[in-house]
């Protein structure tokens, strides 16, 4: 019996797959994600992630924004797609989560995976979700905006922090990210 | 605006010296002979306490010791009844009912009367709330591990050089005589040609199922800002207090754990305080499914410019230790037990004189009370926590990826694995932010 203090023991260490059967594809029950549910299909493809080389990532990428496609897929899932896309994302990401960004509901798990996307599209979808966001989820933006310290935010940002229609959270994040942000000759963070 | 440091410190107060300690480091200080008084009131460092655990527990009874030099003015958790056991606590022991009880940390790293703040809460909090205390001009102790990404441990950094704050990492270890004498043996070549350093940690040891139901959210706590800016999942009791450390989402395991306080003392024997590895490699066997998610056994090492190989490795029979093993044989050193390969070492280790010295501190509480009054930097200063933090997160990293990273200590990045660089950081839930 496994008890909260009982010592390590080998079934700790899952059985991979163990509700769906050994032969069933992670990608196809990722969508199906629960909190508290059977996790190893993620675990699977987490690890998939990790261990890909580089030259495999762009093929890895096209199977997250397909499984994140699928209409039938669990907000648990869908918020474990955007944290391996925030790994391994790229430009041809940021489309799809640029749609997610938009809808409160879903804004969180877009902003985590665009926020480490490097490039000027993960920049500009960012910067579009203000158009959309209001209350939390838009503190939560200009954050991600911030913290990417692009120098093509700066005109935003100042706006933000001058703006006394915004939340004061809001104006505090811009005038911090302002002192942040990389001078304009200076090329993209890695 | 006037210059704050025209003020002569006896004329604006010593609260209002302590939080303009930017200005304050840089200039000589001499405090006036009331302010370093002890009986009068004003001269109490004001504290509050944010997260009321069990770590918590034993600072708050630690700082009750030192009614001379402390108040401790308000504590601050999500769950009601653990702040209000602690308040309790506090105003049992100074016979009064002045400490502030409150949920949300802002209440107390905004209030104008508070000198410094113990974090205490999970490591998903760590930087969040010291970073709020730090710019609004507190001081502050922070449990280990200092962040809980790389990202995070420089921006607090950045943030209390920015604003002159005195950070104190809660590896406590940095004031144990022993721990001051093995690295101090080791650093002054006590052990001859250093070879390697081993350090273990115990293992993970929470379970509850490949899967789990998730509960109602208890009325007396606040799951929301309990969360703040980890992603959102359901309550479940058995993954809220204390075992946090054991989900990857909050914490990264032993390793942030125990191996913050022994992987902090290799750093130290390795004159690493403000560098570190040059690469890492490991692996980890991580539960793929259930509530704890963190590795339950850790196997990494990292590798120093000097050639000099540091482990860090789960055993099953016992706690912490990091043992140093060179030419001359090892020594192994634990918070109770030291042993070595031979008596001699021993004797020799723990002999004044060595050739390399240390900074010293016998009481880390004392230290960072010190620091606030003097505007040194403390023993286990905000940088050197960072820089041990960053330790555990490369093996973190570097089990996750389950490949050798090369990582550049100045630059903080590993030159070449884009997907390692992104693990250094993560966006934060809203409305949560690290700028």
């Amino acid at each position: 019996m496994n008890t909260p203090d009982s010592p390590p023991s080998p079934d700790r260490v899952v059985v991979v797959g163990a509700e769906a059967g050994p032969n069933v594809d992670p990608w196809s029950q990722i969508v199906r994600l629960e909190h508290g549910g059977d996790g190893s299909f993620a675990a699977i493809i987490r690890e998939q992630v990790g261990r890909t080389p580089v030259a495999g990532l762009a093929k890895l990428e096209a199977q997250l924004l397909r499984a994140l496609a699928d209409p039938a897929v669990t907000a648990a899932g869908r918020d474990f797609l955007c944290s391996q896309l925030a790994l391994v994302g790229s430009a041809a990401a940021v489309p799809v989560l640029g749609r997610l960004l938009a809808a409160e509901a879903s804004a969180d798990a877009a902003r985590v995976a665009l926020e480490r996307i490097p490039g000027p599209e993960a920049d500009a979808a960012l910067l579009a979700g203000l158009s959309s966001l209001s209350g939390r989820a838009r503190i939560g933006l200009v954050g991600s905006i911030g913290a990417r310290r692009s120098p093509g935010a700066r005109e935003t940002l100042s706006r933000l922090a001058g703006d006394a229609g915004e939340h004061a959270e809001i104006r505090a994040i811009a005038t911090r990210a302002l002192a942040l942000l990389r001078p304009a000759s200076t090329g993209p963070a890695a | 605006m006037n210059p704050p440091s025209s003020l002569p410190a006896s004329t604006m107060g010593r609260r209002r010296f302590l939080q303009l300690g930017s200005l304050a480091a840089a200039a000589p200080l001499i405090l006036p002979a009331k302010l370093r008084g002890a009986a009068a009131p004003s001269n109490l460092i004001h504290v509050a306490i944010i997260g009321t655990g069990n770590i918590a527990e034993g600072h708050l009874k630690t700082l009750l010791g030192y009614p001379e030099r402390v108040r401790i003015v308000a504590v601050c958790d999500v769950d009601r009844e653990r702040r209000d056991r602690a308040a309790a606590l506090v105003d049992t022991a100074y016979g009064s009912r002045g400490c502030s009880s409150v949920n949300d940390f802002r209440e107390v790293t905004r209030r104008a009367d508070v000198d410094a703040v113990w974090v205490c809460t999970p490591d998903h909090w760590h930087a969040l709330i010291a970073l709020d205390a730090i710019r609004h001009g507190k001081d502050a102790y922070v449990e280990k591990p200092l962040t809980f990404t790389i990202e995070e441990g420089r921006a607090l950094v950045s943030a209390a050089r920015e604003h002159g704050r005195v950070v104190q990492h809660g590896t406590q270890h940095r004031s144990m005589k022993r721990f001051f004498d093995a690295a101090g043996y080791v650093r002054s070549g006590g052990l001859g040609k250093l070879e390697r350093i081993e350090v273990s940690i115990p293992p993970n040891n929470r379970f509850i199922g490949s899967s789990w139901t998730p509960e109602p959210v208890p009325a007396t706590l606040d799951w929301d800002l309990w969360l703040g800016p980890t992603p959102w999942r359901p309550y479940h009791s058995a993954g809220c207090h204390y075992n946090f450390r054991f989900i990857a989402d909050c914490a990264n395991g032993q390793v942030a754990n125990w191996g913050a306080h022994y992987l902090d003392i290799g750093q130290w024997a390795l004159n690493a305080d403000d560098s570190g590895p040059i690469a890492v490699e490991g692996h980890g066997h991580f539960p793929t499914s259930g509530l704890f998610t963190c590795a339950t056994h850790v196997d990494f090492t990292c590798h120093y410019a000097n050639g000099i190989p540091m482990s860090c490795r789960t055993r099953q029979d016992g706690g912490g230790t990091v043992r140093f093993i060179g030419e001359r044989g090892w020594i192994d050193i634990a918070r109770n037990a030291m042993s070595a390969s031979s008596p001699d070492l021993l004797r020799e280790m723990q002999r004044p004189g060595k050739s390399v010295t240390l900074a010293r501190s016998d009481n880390h509480h004392e230290n960072f009370l010190d620091c606030i009054r003097s505007r040194a930097r403390p023993v286990a200063d905000v940088e050197i926590g960072h820089r041990t933090t960053t330790v555990c997160n490369l093996g973190q990293i570097a089990m996750t990826l389950g490949r050798k990273l090369r990582w550049d200590p100045v630059t903080e990045s590993f030159p070449d694995d884009p997907v390692a660089n992104r693990l250094r950081g993560r966006a934060a839930r809203s409305p949560w932010s690290l700028v």
